[in-house]
Formats: structure tokens, C-alpha cells, sequence
């Protein structure tokens, strides 16, 4: 029973993780109407770029602050892409495009990273956690938790309360309408592509050390990213953030039956399934009436 | 004093010119009404006055700046408002944060209030649950609070009852009166004449009339033949 609750309480931090890359995956398909399969692959040039500035020798705050600036950056110049060359396109090809870019951003990290081989990710958040009833929790589990329910919350406020919130809802609903009354589309479409990649590069450093942190690994983390946002369908922060979490979690408890162990990474693969067959069976639900 | 004109204004559709040759002005206090049948090109006319769709050839003036290269959002800052046909509220928001999106600093919802006093009541209603009508004037209001120059208002009346376009074209007259320059798309042609100034009628993307609303309002037969033409030389 402990031990259960121990491998629970360890999926928290990736958990966690899931849950800041499902809300931001939330936070673009609601803002620019983009399904972007690149979102990790985005963070982890920002991961990257963190440790190989460590390893130079830099100190750990400016890597990793000028590691969340090339995240942001690089998904900024896939924004541009998406919205200048594919601006009239429809969601489905958008989506394709992002896809395409993820098989090449993967391609070129894994050569210009080393390949296979994982990289030393420094543990960005130090610190021994916290005792609860028996179990430790990790201080990463709780910094990446305590960030994912920061920006769910700060998204609900920025949209729901601030003005610069209202336009981004209008862009989101009718861009045309939003340019004609001299909102600054375009400014705030490159704001939301620079936060979402700035947002997820902070998750590839704080999932990284957790996990076999090469460039290819990183970027599919987009699965459970997806998974999480599925539940929310895509719309709801909260949904994502409940869902990243408990994602973590089932794949902590997975790890203690030994026969599941390995299809840990199978988790987010049946969530999505499951919750694709659940929206399907509403459908037919609907239509047999 | 002239807010608005174009000069030679060609646009195309699909490489074909939509509007042709077209020299429209729209002074401040002043409603220059523009009728013409389905097809006519009057939708294609503002969308290129406004920035939505490119223009072939000619020219745009506000008060003398030249506005062909600039962008749509751009023209909208620069006091050109366009409130487009089918009302194109922001459906998930309130009323009250249909009008708040833009709002200019110097503007403020009070004056849209009293403008359509019936919104009052209706502020914190989602805009898609309002009645067409309401939605119409969320999306004028929400227009004005722009603090345009000019505004560019494409068939309100559509789908409208009778006693509601009454309601908006009287707000219309009022937005003239207090010195906007407004340019009014229509169908319903008397309606739109009793309260406009300066008319132009459309055919086949040129102008085939231009003069005062007054004259063309008291001759329905010329009106009826400026809108079907050949057909209406025919029948
Ligand atoms: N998106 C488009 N692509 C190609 N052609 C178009 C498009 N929109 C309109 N047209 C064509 O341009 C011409 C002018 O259309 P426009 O919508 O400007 O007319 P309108 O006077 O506003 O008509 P209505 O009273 O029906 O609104 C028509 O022949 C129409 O078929
Ligand atoms: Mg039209």
C-alpha cells in the first residue's frame, strides 16, 4: 500500500510537467487556433540550449534564462511560419505544418545534441521537498505543480480580467473583426506563439532530469502535452491541469506492477484513446436520438 | 468638410473589377447613403475603402492622407471604422466587453448607452444572446468607441423588423448630427434616403447616379429604374 502511494506521490513531477505543457497547449489552440505538435520539441531547444550553456561552464540562472529565451524565440518563428505562410490555411493544415517542423526540429536536435546519448541536466530546482505522511515529495514535484496551477490560474485571470486579455478573446473569435477595430493582431499572435514557447521550455527543465533527457524523448513529451489538453478538450485550463497531473500520476502507479513497467510510456497513448472513445460515444449518443 | 474620398477607385475580384472608377466623399455631419441591387459591388466597395481587400487602382483619401498601402488595422486607427455586414459581435463576450475591447481613451461606454439606451439593461448579457437587433447596435457601438472619422455601416437593416430599423437608422442620423461622417449601406432605399444626405446608386461596380437623397427619395421611378436598368427600361 506504501509503496503505491510512494510511486503515486513520484509521478507528481512529471505529472506536474504534463500539466504546463498541456495548458500551454491549451493556451495556443484557444489564442491562434494552432494544434502545435512542436510545442516540446520548442521547449527542449530551450532545455538544451540551457544545459550546453552549463556545461560551457556558465552559471545556472543565466542558462536558464537565456534557455527560455531561444524557446521563445524558436516558437515564435514557427508562429510566423504558420500565420505568414499559412495564414489563409485551414486549422487541419496548420496542424500538419507544425507536424512537419517537429519531425525536422527533431532530426536537427538529435544531430546538433548528441544523438541518443542523454545529456547532464543539471536539477534546477534544489532543495530536499517535503515529508507527507511518510512519503517524500520531491521540490521539483512541487515547484512543477505549483507553475502549472500559476499559469492556469494566471491564464483564467489574463483573458477573463485585463483588456490586453478581451482583445486576445476577439482575435481568438473573429480576427478579421479584431484587426478592422485596430487591435494589434499581429503583435499579440507573435506574444502568444513567444509566452506558449517561453511557458514550455520552463517544463523541459523541469521534467528533463526525470527522464532519459535526449532531444527525441523530450520533444514526443508532446503526447502526454496532448493527452492533458484532450481532457480540457482543448479549451479548458483547469481540465489540463487536473488531467496532466493525474497522467503523472497513473504512469508512477504503473511502475510498481512489474509486468506494467514497461508500457509506462503507453499512459498518455490510452488516455487519449479513452477520451477520444468517450467524446465519439456523446456523438453517437446524440445521433441515435 | 470632406472626411472621405476616393478617386478612380478600381477593385477586383478573381482579377475581374468588382467596382469600377468609383469616386464616393462622405463629409462629417453628413450620411452619404450608397443603394444598389444584390451584386452591385457595395460590400466589395467599403472592404476595399477599409483595408480588408487590396486595391486595384485609384485612390483613398482621409482628410487628405492617402490610405491605399496602409493596413487595415492601421486605417482603423487612423479613424476609418467598418462595422461589416452580418454582425460580427464577439459572441462569447458580454455586451459590455464588446464595446470595451477597443475602447479609444478618450471614449466611453456612457455615450453608447445614451445612444441605445436599451443596451443599458442588456450589459452583461453574452452578445450572442442578444436579439439581432441589440447585436447591431453592440457592433455600431462598439464601432464608435473607436473614436472614428468615418464609419462605414454595411446592411444593418438585414433581417431586421421594421419598428427596430426605424430605432437604428435614428441612431444613425444622431451619430451624423454629432459630426461623424457615415457612409450607409442599405436595402431598405426609402428609409435610408429619408435620413441620408448625399446618395449614390450602384450598378454593375459603377456609379449610375450621384446627387441628393431628397431628389431621388421624391422620384421613386427614377430610383426604380437606377436599380434594374436594362432589365427595368424592359419591363
Ligand atoms: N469573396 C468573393 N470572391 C469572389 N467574388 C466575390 C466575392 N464576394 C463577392 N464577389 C462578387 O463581387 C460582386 C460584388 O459583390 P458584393 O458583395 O460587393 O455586392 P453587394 O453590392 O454588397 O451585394 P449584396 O447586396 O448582396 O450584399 C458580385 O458579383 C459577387 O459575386
Ligand atoms: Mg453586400
Amino acid at each position: 500500500m506504501n509503496s503505491l502511494l510512494t510511486s503515486a506521490v513520484a509521478g507528481l513531477s512529471a505529472g506536474g510537467a504534463y500539466a504546463i505543457l498541456g495548458v500551454c497547449v491549451v493556451f495556443t489552440y484557444r489564442l491562434v487556433s494552432v494544434v502545435k505538435f512542436t510545442a516540446t520539441a520548442l521547449g527542449a531547444i530551450g532545455a538544451f540550449v540551457m544545459v550546453i550553456m552549463t556545461e560551457m561552464g556558465y552559471p545556472l540562472l543565466p542558462s536558464v534564462l537565456v534557455g527560455i529565451l531561444v524557446g521563445a524565440l524558436a516558437s515564435t518563428a514557427v508562429g510566423l511560419i504558420t500565420t505568414i505562410w499559412f495564414s489563409g490555411s485551414s486549422q487541419s493544415i496548420k496542424a500538419a505544418v507544425t507536424a512537419a517542423l517537429l519531425v525536422c526540429i527533431i532530426a536537427m536536435g538529435q544531430r546538433l545534441t548528441g544523438g541518443q546519448q542523454p545529456r547532464a541536466f543539471p536539477d534546477i530546482v534544489g532543495g530536499a521537498g517535503i515529508q507527507l505522511a511518510g512519503v517524500t515529495i520531491t521540490a521539483a514535484s512541487l515547484v512543477a505543480i505549483g507553475f502549472a496551477v500559476f499559469l492556469t490560474v494566471a491564464a483564467e485571470q489574463v483573458l477573463n480580467r485585463t483588456r490586453m486579455g478581451l482583445q486576445l478573446r476577439a482575435l481568438s473569435e473573429r480576427p478579421m473583426a479584431a484587426e478592422l477595430l485596430g487591435i494589434p493582431v499581429r503583435r499579440l499572435a507573435i506574444g502568444v506563439w513567444a509566452a506558449s514557447g517561453a511557458m514550455t521550455s520552463i517544463a523541459l527543465m523541469l521534467v528533463a532530469p526525470l527522464r532519459s533527457p535526449d532531444f527525441g524523448s523530450l520533444s514526443l513529451l508532446v503526447v502526454p502535452a496532448f493527452a492533458a489538453a484532450l481532457i480540457g478538450s482543448f479549451k479548458s485550463f483547469r481540465a489540463a491541469l487536473v488531467g496532466g497531473i493525474l497522467i503523472g500520476v497513473i504512469e508512477g502507479l504503473a511502475s510498481v506492477f512489474v509486468g506494467l513497467n514497461q508500457y509506462r510510456a503507453a499512459v498518455p497513448f490510452l488516455v487519449i484513446l479513452v477520451v477520444l472513445l468517450w467524446s465519439q460515444r456523446g456523438a453517437q449518443w446524440d445521433e441515435a436520438r | 468638410m470632406n472626411i472621405l474620398e476616393t478617386e478612380n477607385l478600381v477593385i477586383k475580384r478573381m482579377g475581374i473589377p468588382v467596382v469600377r472608377e468609383v469616386n464616393l466623399v462622405a463629409s462629417s455631419g453628413e450620411i452619404s447613403v450608397l443603394l444598389g441591387a444584390n451584386g452591385a459591388g457595395k460590400t466589395t466597395l467599403l472592404e476595399g475603402i477599409s483595408g480588408i481587400i487590396p486595391i486595384a487602382s485609384g485612390s483613398v483619401e482621409l482628410e487628405g492622407n492617402d490610405m491605399v498601402k496602409v493596413s487595415a488595422g492601421k486605417r482603423a486607427l487612423a479613424g476609418i471604422a467598418h462595422v461589416e455586414q452580418g454582425r460580427t459581435i464577439f459572441g462569447s463576450m458580454t455586451t459590455e466587453e464588446n464595446l470595451k475591447v477597443a475602447l479609444h481613451p478618450d471614449a466611453s461606454l456612457e455615450e453608447i448607452y445614451e445612444l441605445f439606451p436599451e443596451l443599458l439593461a442588456r450589459k452583461d448579457v453574452q452578445s450572442m444572446m442578444l436579439s439581432g437587433g441589440e447585436q447591431q447596435m453592440v457592433v455600431i457601438g462598439r464601432a464608435l468607441v473607436g473614436r472614428p472619422k468615418v464609419v462605414l455601416i454595411d446592411e444593418m437593416s438585414a433581417g431586421l423588423a421594421p419598428v427596430v430599423v426605424n430605432r437604428l437608422m435614428k441612431g444613425v442620423r444622431r451619430l451624423a448630427d454629432l459630426g461623424l461622417a457615415v457612409v450607409l449601406v442599405e436595402q431598405f432605399a426609402n428609409l435610408a434616403l429619408e435620413i441620408g444626405d448625399r446618395a449614390y446608386v450602384m450598378r454593375r461596380g459603377s456609379f449610375v447616379y450621384e446627387g441628393d437623397c431628397a431628389t431621388l427619395g421624391n422620384d421613386p421611378d427614377q430610383l426604380h429604374h437606377l436599380y434594374l436598368g436594362d432589365i427595368g427600361e424592359a419591363a
